[in-house]
Parts: structure tokens; sequence; C-alpha cells
């Protein structure tokens, strides 16, 4: 249990009978980074309130560097930086002054300057009122709380959201940077470009259920390969019409083909219509989240 | 602890003032302009015995009477209805607006928001009628010449600062039914249905036997807005009987906080159930 940042055992919770998430089985690995991919209502915000012991889970258990979140949250929490999915701040506040407000209500108070060095990284003015900052802002706000202690995990939901390109690559930055300085990172994305480039893991979960978690680059090559071969004589249409492979272009050029099953059968159906060039496509993170939200199939797409 | 509660109380200091300067203006009012219509009181004594007076607790016989009826009676009404606003508004309000995920993901325990809110709310409502007993202090000195009266301008200020229980009472209540109800809506509205029946059914019980029976359950019976009150102070017991009630209130709304799913917005018995 020890060797894990952050597991879950059996996790369902129910907002009274309408499903929050569903026995989900979760593993992250000390120094992963680690990310949390689902649509909208999927369970992604749920678990992550959970895992800060925000909201208490129906049946299951989840634990943090192996201790229980609902019995000893406080030690816990001393130990996460958190953002919040749907940020609140205290609009009356100066930036600076919740910054400082905030520090001073954390137990792990090492490095006081830290936050002003965040904050200076992501371009806020701390002079200013929080009710003032556009919601980008108010979204640096929350980063610059979630890191400002230096936290051995940081939970993010959503946590470039709102964010132009040039803050998102900053914090991307900030979380590489976290990483190499030791700390896991959990976190919730809806651009898996982002996720595919900055985490090493990543879960998906559709309707409350993990469907999936693999490291990235397994999933990006194991769930299925897309493959163009050209050939010296035209296959017929039908040529690769079977179970796990579909047909996604054909032209002059050639012919691709997304290959989820039975990879040496295509490859000797190929060949005897004398394949000329073959060309392995990259398959993004982006195609396999779709492929698993396709056809509500958990993700046999073929 | 000690941070979060100076915290709380730099949240809270606008409205103290602003309460307290605003809430002032009831004691200065009617204890500045009492010699200027001292003679025609009078009049209107014939008038007190109506019930809708009565039920108001209002019998303006004399000096004392005027100011129990006004001052010591109305002030407290009112405060209570800051103490609504804030009870409710501390744990509730913060949860419908988001900002109580801030605080329950720091390292604190539950029972210390709880703990630090309570204080905090409770030093709020001392010091807003410790403003308001200065004010009615101030103005009472500056008439003391023009107006027959035992009572000193000490007796005002102190009567004013025995509603501090009943005030606490209803701020307390209120913060449990912010920690017990889904939203700050639903605890307000039902905190200010208690104040309202405490503070009729008090008045009223005292005309209408049948309520006699029940005169315990209002919390304005443990409070006394009379002449004599405000010469010999509250009685003992029911200030203890007030303390009471919050303090069971904080039990609870410790409780009900502890168990409570935020974010959620749901009653206690909606908590999550497993579908078959």
């Amino acid at each position: 249990m020890t060797d894990y940042a952050i597991e879950t055992k059996g996790l369902s919770l129910y907002y009274g009978r309408h499903r929050g998430v569903l026995d989900v089985d979760l593993r992250v690995e000390k120094g992963d980074i680690f990310g949390f991919l689902g649509p909208n209502g999927a369970g992604k915000t749920t678990t992550q309130r959970v895992l800060m012991d925000i909201i208490r889970p129906t049946v299951g258990k989840a634990y943090i560097f192996g201790k229980d979140c609902q019995k000893e949250g406080v030690a816990i929490r001393e130990r996460i930086g958190y953002l919040p999915g749907e940020l609140s701040l205290y609009n009356n506040m100066k930036a600076r002054q919740f910054f400082k407000m905030y520090y001073s209500l954390q137990k792990n108070n090492n490095d006081p300057g830290h936050w002003q060095k965040l904050a200076d990284r992501l371009g806020l003015d701390t002079s200013r009122k929080i009710r003032e900052y556009s919601s980008g802002n108010k979204q640096k706000v929350g980063i610059v709380i979630a890191f400002m202690n230096k936290p051995d995990l940081l939970i993010l939901d959503e946590p470039t959201s709102g964010l132009d390109p040039l803050v998102k690559q900053t914090v991307m930055e900030l979380v590489r940077e976290a990483n190499q300085a030791g700390a896991t990172v959990f976190f919730s994305s809806h651009i898996l470009s982002e996720v595919q480039a900055v985490c090493n893991r990543v879960g998906i979960i559709r309707e409350g259920q993990l469907v999936a978690t693999e490291r990235v680059e397994d999933l990006t090559t194991q769930h299925f390969r897309r493959i163009r071969f050209k050939f010296a004589k035209t296959p017929p249409g039908d040529a690769f019409t079977q179970e796990g492979v579909i047909e996604t272009s054909r032209d002059e050029g050639g012919i691709t083909l997304e290959v989820y099953t039975h990879l040496d059968r295509v490859m000797e159906q190929a060949t005897s219509f004398g394949i000329t060039d073959i060309e392995t496509i990259p398959v993004s993170l982006e195609e396999i989240f779709l492929a698993y939200y396709g056809k509500g199939n958990g993700g046999n797409n073929a | 602890m000690l941070r979060l509660l100076l915290q709380e109380l730099r949240f809270r200091i606008n409205g103290i003032i602003g309460w307290g300067l605003g809430l002032s203006f009831f004691p200065v009012v009617y204890i500045g302009m009492y010699p200027s219509f001292a003679e025609q009181m009078a009049i209107f004594e014939d008038l007190m015995d109506l019930a809708i007076y009565q039920a108001m607790g209002i019998s303006m016989a004399g000096f004392e009477g005027f100011i129990a009826s006004t001052v010591t009676n109305l002030v407290p009404v009112i405060l209570c209805i800051y103490a609504v606003i804030n009870g409710t508004g501390t744990l509730a309000g913060e949860e419908d607006d988001g900002r109580l995920e801030l605080i329950v993901s720091l390292p604190i325990p539950r029972w210390q928001i709880v703990a630090v809110k309570t204080v905090a709310l409770g030093i709020a409502l001392f010091i807003i009628l410790a403003i308001v007993g200065a004010g009615a202090a101030i103005t009472m000195e500056m008439i003391t010449i023009s107006v027959e009266t035992r009572v000193t301008s000490l007796d005002v200020f102190l009567s004013l600062l025995a509603a501090w229980p009943l005030a606490m009472a209803v701020g307390m209540i209120s913060l449990f039914l912010g920690a017990f109800s889904p939203n700050r809506r639903i605890a307000s509205t039902i905190a200010t249905v208690v104040v309202l029946v405490s503070y009729l059914g008090s008045n009223l019980s005292g005309m209408i036997s049948s309520l006699e029976k029940i005169e315990k359950l209002f919390l304005f019976h443990y409070y006394e807005s009379t002449a004599q009150a405000l010469e010999l102070g509250q009685q003992t017991d029911n200030m203890i009987a007030l303390l009471v009630i919050s303090l069971v209130a904080f039990g609870l709304a410790l409780a009900f906080f502890q168990r409570r799913n935020i974010t959620v917005g749901a009653w206690p018995w909606q908590r999550g159930v497993i579908s078959k």
C-alpha cells in the first residue's frame, strides 16, 4: 500500500441515487505524473474530492501515501497541493493578502517567498484585488496556492482551464519541475495533447468507472495500430473486412487500416497483394480517448 | 487555529463596524429624543394596553419602560438578523459560493473550522453589542440632566451586552442549520422563522394561556426586555439556558459538519445509496 501515492479500493460514491463514481480501483505510483481523463460528469472531480476528504465515499476506501483519506485527512493534506475545478476565491482580498493568508494556514511552511516566484512566473500582479481579475488570472491564483507549499502530491482539477497558451505552457513546466523535485502529480484535463506531453500514466474514467489505467506510450501503441500500406496490385474493397480491423482510407496512395486485433493475419493478407511500402502512423492520446468513448463499449472499438 | 480565527475576524471587521454603528442609531435616537417628548408619552400609555403592543413587548410607562420597549427590545431582535445572516453564511454561505472547498482542503480538522467560526461569530456579536451599548451609554450621559431616572448609563450598556447569549443562541442555531440543510437559502429561511416565532410566541404567551405551556420553547422567553431587567439585569438561569442552547447547537453543527459532503448540497438523509 505504501508504494502508492494514491490508491482507491472499490471506491463508489452516490449522490442520493445518482452515480458519482462506481467501484474505482485506482493506483498512482509515487513519482508519477498521472493524467485523469474523462468527459464532463464522468467522475473526475468527484474522485479528487474524495481524495481531499471534501466528500465521503458511499463504499470503498481511498488512501494517499498509505494513509486513509477519511481517518487521517489532516496529516495527508499537509502534503497535498490542491486546485479545485470550481475555484472560488475571496474576491475582496488582494492576491498578495490571500497568498499570505493561505500560506499561513498551511503546515509545511518552508519557503515563504515561493508564492511570489510562482506569481511572477505566471505573470500575476499580486497587488490587485481578486475581484478585478479575469477568469484566467483567478485560475493563476489557484495554481499558485496549489504549488506554493512545494507539496509531495499535487491534485489539480483542470489546471490549465481558462489559461492562454503561453501560461498553459508555464503551468506544464511547473508540473514537470515539481515532478523532477520528487512530487507526484495527479491531474485531470480535457486537453489530451497536454496530457500526452507531460504525463507518464493516464487513467480513463467513463460514467463513473475506471476503464483504463496505463502508461501513455503503452496506451498509444497497444490499443490499436494505424498502418498505411502501398501495394503492387490494388486489393479488393473487402480485402481487410474482418473483426478487429477498420479500413479508414483508400486512395491511389494506398490503404490505411486501424488494426485492433489479429495483426499477423492482416500482415499475411497484405503480403498477398504485394506490399511496396509500409508506414506506422502514430496514434494520439486523443484518438485513444475517443476510441474509448466512441461506441461506449469500453474501448473495444473494432 | 489562532491564524484562522484572526482571518475570520478580518473577514467580519467591516460587518462588525457597519452593524455596530448602524444599530447604534436606535438607542442614540430613542434615548436622545426622549426628553423632547417625555410629557407627550402619557398620551400613549392607554394605547399600550392594546394586544398588538403587548405582543411586541412594548410598554412605555416611564423612561425605563420606554428604553426597555425600544432599545433593549428592538436591538436584540435586529441583531438576531445579523446572527441569522452570519450564522448561515458562515458554513452554508461559504459552501454555496465555493470558498469552503478551499478551507476544507487545508490541513485543518473540520471541528476546528466550526470552532473557529463559532468563536469569531461570538466575538463579532459581542463587539457589535459593545458598540451599540457604548452609543446608548454616551447618549444616556448626555440626557441624564433632563430625565429623572434610576437607570444609569452603565445599566443601559450592560443591559445591551446581556443580549449576547440570545444573539449567540440564534447565531449558533443558524450555524447548525447551515451545517445541516442543503443550502444557505433553506437554512436562513428556517432560522428566520425560528426567530420570528420565538419573538412573537414569547410575547403572546403572556396573554394567551394556551401558549404558556410551550413558552419555554421560545428563545425570547429567556430574554427580558423590561424596565425591571434594565435595572436588575437578566436572570442568571435564563442566560445559562441560552448558553446551553448555544452549546447544543454547536455540538449539532460539529456533528453534522463532520459528516457533511461539502459541495454536494444535500440533506443528511440524502447521502449516497447504492442502487441495486
